[in-house]
């Protein structure tokens, strides 16, 4: 039996069952035998558009090399930092209204619904937002705000907050508060959910302690509640930042970007230049510095995360 | 003291407020998608009415069968069904290895930390790439595009969320079965599967939901109703010359009505799935 008792797996984290110095197991073998064709496929299939793509920036459609003239073109488009500005307004106004009232939520709720059958619909219908298509959000959307049909207009009108019509999706700021309301409501229970999450993982006997001790709800928030909840504002934030930056199907569908280039997030922008400009050269250069901008973050954040990599 | 009961009722009532204005603005979309989708034509051309006069399933008929969606709709079911099997498969081969196995910890890391990247990839950054290797794989307009492209991006959802499946499997009931006799395929597919059974179902709800509201890649990799999917076929209602609203809002409703539907099924792993495990179900 001692034979097989060698093949046996082995609680991880304890590195038994070696054959020999610095020799690897029949398990680990056969782990890598498993691993390395798919690990190997998906690794190409990820890398190699990533190699194309700088193959395409750098040479012209005949293929041609023409050194970093696509970049500089890139650079030197006005709509491009348009593009940025954009994306950092409409990160700048999602993020921390949906962090603030997503907070707001999960204190609330955890503060003062306490029967477990509310708390579990108020889950669900959390969850709710989160699984609908954005393409199906963009025309609620649309319903909402558009010139003519808009129901938001006419309850203004009826309630005679306003007399003329406004234009939500043909005025910059105002479209831009459109696109972002969208985000705002999906997302925001998204950030419920984790924080409310975080909440339950507070030690009652700290809380209790605190308001022996008379702590007011905003010291126990403070001094407390924060501690526990901060590495997930960070999974929140690496999470919300990634999206933003995929940012596309509700603003196509709401504004295609407009008006002029108000909401012409990056997402949006490299879709024109690539696919109604018909400029190759460009959009890859832009995907490529995308990509290594991208990858950069990710290395610089990713550490911080709690996550469970074990 | 009657100082601090008004300002208790002044603070209840604010919060009820507060309270009554976040219900209205989360559900009243919903409810006018559902009230637009329910009008008659007639009913457009008055002025907007907030709950349908004579409610009528005909926009849901007019956009499955006389506008063909239904064609849209079962393309869309062919893709994400395929979509969820290849990466569970993908996801499977790559998870069982570094959870079942003895793996140096750090291969195993190293493993979750690349699919946790493949996460901040945006795809418009792709798109580029993509497009030119469909065209010339000469796969353009096709589902097979699609699927294999959904796969990829849904493939660090399905290796998170089937590693801590596949964790909290004891192994000592694969051994049983190893110091059985069976080989270590017949003890994957005897014992771990059906006992991953759950967690399974749970990421396959996951990924068919995420890979069923894909647009970007739907709508630059199709051409042609044969291979579009719903969403695609929603836009087009939306970006045409005269949007016909009941139309647009019924084929809203039934674009999100499938996923609605599978959250009764995954609803306990939605967050866990979103945020790679950091939540776990409650």
């Amino acid at each position: 039996m001692s034979h097989l008792v060698a093949e046996l797996p082995v609680p991880t984290g304890t590195q038994p069952g070696r054959t020999g110095r610095g020799g690897r197991s029949r398990q680990e073998r056969l782990a890598y035998r498993i691993l390395l064709p798919a690990l190997g496929t998906v690794f190409l299939i990820v890398t190699i558009p990533f190699v194309i793509a700088i193959w395409q920036s750098i040479t012209s459609d005949d293929g041609t090399l023409i050194g970093l003239r696509n970049y500089t073109r890139a650079l030197g488009n006005p709509l491009f930092f348009d593009a940025l500005r954009a994306t950092g307004l409409y990160a700048s106004i999602v993020l921390p209204t949906e962090i603030l009232l997503g907070l707001a939520f999960a204190l609330f709720v955890h503060r003062t619904v306490k029967q477990a059958g509310l708390r579990a619909t108020l889950y669900v219908l959390a969850v709710l937002p989160l699984v609908v298509p954005p393409v199906a959000v963009g025309v609620v959307a649309r319903l909402i705000y558009a010139p003519g049909y808009g129901v938001l207009n006419y309850v203004l009108q009826s309630v005679g907050i306003t007399h003329s019509e406004i234009q939500w999706l043909g005025v910059p700021a105002l479209a831009m508060g459109s696109v972002a309301s969208v985000d705002i409501w999906q997302w925001t229970p998204f950030v419920y959910l984790v924080l409310f999450a975080g909440l339950q993982t507070v030690p009652r006997e700290s809380i209790e302690a605190a308001q022996v001790d008379g702590a007011t709800w905003w010291t126990q928030f403070r001094y407390i509640e924060l501690h526990y909840l901060r590495p997930l504002f960070l999974l929140i934030l690496f999470f919300r930042v990634a999206d933003v930056l995929r940012v596309f199907d509700h603003v196509y569908i709401l504004t295609g970007g407009g008006p002029g280039t108000a909401t012409q997030l990056l997402s949006l922008y490299i879709y024109r230049i690539e696919f109604r400009f018909f400029d190759g050269g460009q959009a890859a250069a832009l995907a490529v510095m995308v990509l290594v901008s991208i990858s950069i973050l990710y290395s610089l954040v990713t550490r911080a995360l709690p996550l469970e990599r074990a | 003291m009657r100082s601090r009961q008004a300002a208790i009722a002044i603070r209840l009532i604010l919060i009820v407020a507060g309270l009554g204005v976040a219900g209205f603005l989360y559900a009243f979309p919903l409810y006018w998608l559902i009230a637009t989708s329910l009008k008659s034509k007639a009913e457009l051309y008055q002025s907007i009415t907030l709950f349908p006069r004579h409610p009528t399933l005909q926009p849901y008929y007019s956009v499955l069968f006389e506008r063909g969606f239904w064609v849209l709709l079962k393309n869309s079911v062919l893709v994400c069904a395929a979509t969820v099997l290849v990466t569970l498969a993908v996801g499977l081969v790559i998870t069982y290895p570094i959870t079942r196995l003895t793996v140096p910890p750090s291969l195993r890391v190293g493993v979750l930390n690349w699919a946790l990247s493949l996460r901040f990839l945006p795809p418009v950054a792709v798109v580029v790439p993509y497009f030119a290797i469909v065209r010339t794989l000469q796969i353009y307009n096709q589902p097979i595009a699609l699927i294999g492209i959904y796969s990829l991006f849904n493939l660090p959802f399905a290796i998170w969320m089937l590693k801590g499946f596949l964790a909290e499997i004891p192994l000592e009931l694969e051994e049983a079965a190893l110091v059985d006799g069976a080989n270590r395929w017949t003890s994957f597919r005897r014992v771990l599967l059906p006992l991953a059974g759950p967690g399974l179902m749970a990421a396959a709800t996951i990924v068919f939901t995420f890979a069923w509201s894909e647009f970007l890649f739907a709508l630059i990799l199709t051409a042609t109703p044969n291979s579009q999917t719903f969403p695609v076929g929603v836009q087009g209602l939306v970006t045409q010359f005269e949007i016909i609203w009941n139309d647009m809002a019924a084929a809203g409703v039934i674009a999100m009505t499938v996923p609605l539907l599978l959250m009764v099924i995954g609803r306990r792993y939605m967050v866990a799935g979103l945020t790679f495990g950091v939540i776990r179900e409650k």
